[in-house]
């Protein structure tokens, strides 16, 4: 019997291993698998004898009452688990709450809950998604999240008609699909799967414009201070992004929803300035990223339209020791306007990042139905240093001792014009680098950005915090470390247990 | 009452640390562990030079770069965990095919129980006393995932989801094993069963490409491992504790039945 039991136990760990080693339910593990159980049902059968007797008289109605007991816990446990899964709950322990969805992913999944009468989407997780490892905690909180949404597990062959045309894409792990349609999400990410819900969903169609031509920053360059991520990003929202030659233009296109002046470093021609003017007439909406230390004629432009630009650049002490790279111009920025819808979701546990910027203040509204207000501000410590050149020079700069502290000064400003042709909007903001490759998925950068373009194009529902993206820890452990985790883990530690048992053992014997 | 059981608790607790198996048990899985935590550490310092070095991508425009997949989490810190759960399946058993058996066979049970003891209170005194032993195993093992958390920057509040889902795991594997051996006076046949019982369904996917999705899936949520993987990954979800007190508590009516039984005979 002995025997018989160890069989069983080696034909089934055989089989189970020869599934996993080569991921593939072969003749060899289905036959020890099979012949396995079959040896331990035989030993437990012969061995019966050895168990409790069942059938004695007095001991039948122990039985039933102890058999209906057991029931009633297998019950009780099936039906904690159903509940379990029907009020979805969960703790988020890790560092970056990786599997806690995003304000933005909660505001998709509550428009999501109130169309679920006219459009019922889904989320499909196909089988290369499931093979990566996190996903199904994530799945788990989209569940729990939406339940609006219906979230399968599907195999590709089972996929609806409308996702046949994605599938060949190396990327085709998860889908958001409607009738008629499906958008594709990538990798298996909250980020991703949220974007393509979003775009899934988005009825208005956006485009934004970058004027190019002036020393304005590259929609595609992907170095560190070019703004193919931030393209890159806009687009992953389903928002149409364009380059805009303004000397080519005789006008700004009816297309263009918003209109992005990304830090100009010339003047724009006559033509082009009078475009713009023309442009916010009729009801356009224009994004100015500002550099300090840069003046052109977009200036006077936006003074007409009530911003103040005053020469110099942002410094302040306080903010600049968190950083990696301590300098008074870096900010980190704190102080929102919390009843912009810009800036309305942002609060002083979400920091903002800016290296260099100007100051932008609203001064006066060009029509008193105008409304024109300060959106991000600096910290009370900050000044305005009037020496650019030695401030980004990283020369030592001090506040003037004749200028007050103390006063929160605007970096960004956004103005609403109501003109009979339609309402334009202006969104300026006194850095341009903030939303560069290397800066715009730092803190919250991204989201003041997008969020502007959001509200420039009216679209204020779609106004959030993004998930943040999740820097994997890839360091080696060194050779010392490696060492010392080896000999005290696989010999130092079981040797003491050893000692400890020996001891047991022997004291045993002598008692 | 309260003076009864933990004079239980105490007489079998001596009884555990007075035999060498508690202490082969704890050395052998410490030993393991230490031992595959070292392969997998060697294995990521591998993997990370190789893709550092560029020769996986072949001196093409992402050389030098690392996936995003390969980190210390996926590569490091979930096939230690995923190996402290297996080792747990493997050595638990050794230490519940005695705790009702052996007292079976001897016939001590029968002393027991015609004491003013209750059953239950018996039944309690070596569930909790094993559960104890678990927890004194995966503290004793929390080194090699506490290495990991620590330098990776995983946080500790990770590593207490670790250890919660663990922690839910092995209580179930012993609540197994302990009404396996309380059906029994043979420590070898509470043994078998011990192994067979979470080995049946410790993880379905194996019957995956046979059963239909729905079926799959539906099986899946009986399946031990997918109920500990989110612990792994830092999530402590209501269900999955459930799911570990579900099969506790009927290990525990399973054990107090079988001594009724005892008695009623």
């Amino acid at each position: 019997m002995r025997f018989l039991s160890a069989a069983g136990l080696v034909t089934i760990l055989s089989g189970l291993g020869a599934y996993y080693a080569t991921e593939q339910l072969s003749w060899f593990s289905i036959v020890n698998l099979i012949v396995g159980p079959l040896l331990l049902v035989t030993v437990v059968v012969v061995e019966i004898g050895r168990f409790r007797g069942f059938t004695g008289a007095s001991s039948r109605r122990v039985a039933l009452r102890w058999g209906l007991g057991i029931a009633a816990v297998v019950a009780a446990s099936l039906a904690a688990n159903l509940l379990g899964m029907r009020w979805h709950s969960t703790i988020d322990l890790t560092v970056e709450r990786r599997y806690t969805l995003s304000d933005q992913t909660l505001l998709i999944c509550e428009q999501i809950a109130a169309n679920r009468d006219t459009e019922a989407p889904s989320l499909l997780f196909l089988e290369d998604a499931l093979m990566a490892k996190e996903v199904r905690p994530l799945i788990e909180a989209y569940r729990g999240a939406c339940p609006g949404l219906e979230v399968r597990e599907t195999r590709a062959t089972d996929a609806p008609p409308e996702a046949r045309a994605l599938l060949s894409s190396a990327d085709a792990t998860v889908l958001a699909c409607q009738p008629g349609r499906c958008e594709l999400a990538g990798f298996p990410s909250e980020e991703n799967i949220s974007n393509a819900l979003l775009r899934l969903g988005r009825k208005r169609h956006v485009r934004v414009d970058f004027l190019v031509g002036h020393g304005e920053v590259n929609l595609a360059s992907e170095n560190e201070y070019g703004f193919s991520g931030l393209a890159g990003a806009l687009r992953d929202e389903g928002i149409q992004v364009a380059a805009l030659v303004g000397a080519a233009a005789r006008a700004v296109p009816k297309e263009t929803t918003v209109l992005v002046v990304a830090g100009p470093e010339r003047n724009l021609l006559p033509a082009e300035l009078a475009a713009i003017e023309r442009y916010l007439e009729r009801g356009g909406s224009l994004l100015v990223l500002l550099e300090p230390g840069v003046t052109t004629n977009l200036e006077p432009l936006l003074g007409r339209w009530g911003f103040e630009l005053p020469k110099g650049v942002l410094a302040d002490r306080a903010g600049s020791p968190l950083l990696e790279d301590p300098k008074p111009t870096s900010l980190l920025l704190r102080s929102y306007n919390p009843f912009h819808p810009v800036t309305r979701k942002l609060s002083n546990r979400t920091l903002l990042l800016m290296p260099g910027a100007r100051a932008v203040i609203p001064a006066r509204k060009p029509r008193p139905d105008d409304d024109l207000e300060g959106l991000v501000f600096s910290n009370r410590s900050a000044w305005l240093e009037k020496d650019v050149v030695a401030a980004l020079a990283d020369r030592a700069i001090a506040p003037d001792p004749d200028e007050p502290l103390g006063q929160e000064l605007p970096l960004a400003a956004a103005g609403r014009y109501p003109r009979a042709r339609g309402e334009a909007r202006i969104v300026v903001i006194g850095d341009r680098d903030f939303a560069s490759n290397r800066l715009l998925l730092a803190l919250y950068n991204r989201d003041l950005f997008l969020n502007a373009v959001l509200w420039l194009a009216e679209d204020d529902e779609h106004i959030s915090l993004r998930p943040k993206a999740w820097t994997p820890h890839q360091d080696p452990f060194t050779l010392q470390q490696t060492l010392a985790y080896f000999y005290f883990l696989a010999f130092a530690l079981p040797e003491v247990l050893l000692l400890l048992g020996i001891h047991a053992w022997y004291r045993q014997r002598g008692a | 009452m309260t003076q009864r059981l933990w004079a239980l608790f105490r007489k079998e607790l001596r009884t555990l640390f007075a035999s060498p198996i508690a202490y082969i048990v704890l050395t052998v899985f410490v030993a393991l562990s230490g031992v595959y935590f070292f392969q997998h550490l060697l294995n990521y310092n591998r993997l990370l030079f190789v893709f550092q070095s560029g020769a996986i991508s072949g001196g093409s425009f992402d050389a030098g770069t690392i996936p995003l997949q390969v980190n210390s989490l996926n590569d490091l810190f979930i096939p230690t965990s995923n190996d402290l759960s297996l080792f747990l399946l493997a050595v638990l058993p050794l230490v519940t095919m005695r705790v009702f058996a052996e007292e079976r066979a001897q016939g001590t049970d029968e002393l027991l129980l015609t004491t003013s003891l209750r059953p239950w209170e018996v039944a309690m005194a070596k569930h909790v006393t094993t559960y104890l032993f678990v927890l004194l195993m995966l503290a004793v093992s929390a080194i090699y995932p506490a290495a990991v958390v620590i330098k990776s920057h995983l946080g500790m509040e990770h590593l207490l989801a670790l250890y919660v889902g663990q922690l839910g795991y092995g209580m179930a594997v012993a609540a197994i094993g302990l009404a396996c051996s309380s059906l029994t006076q043979s420590q070898i046949v509470a043994a078998v069963l011990a192994y067979a019982i979470p080995f049946l369904i410790i993880d379905f996917t194996w019957l995956h490409p046979v059963l239909s999705q729905g079926v799959a899936q539906v099986l899946d949520e009986f399946a031990l491992q997918s109920h500990f993987d989110s612990f792994a990954r830092g999530v402590i979800e209501l269900r999955r504790g459930l799911y570990f007190g579900g099969i506790i508590a009927l290990g525990f009516t399973v054990s107090v039945g079988s001594m009724e039984f005892a008695r009623a005979r």
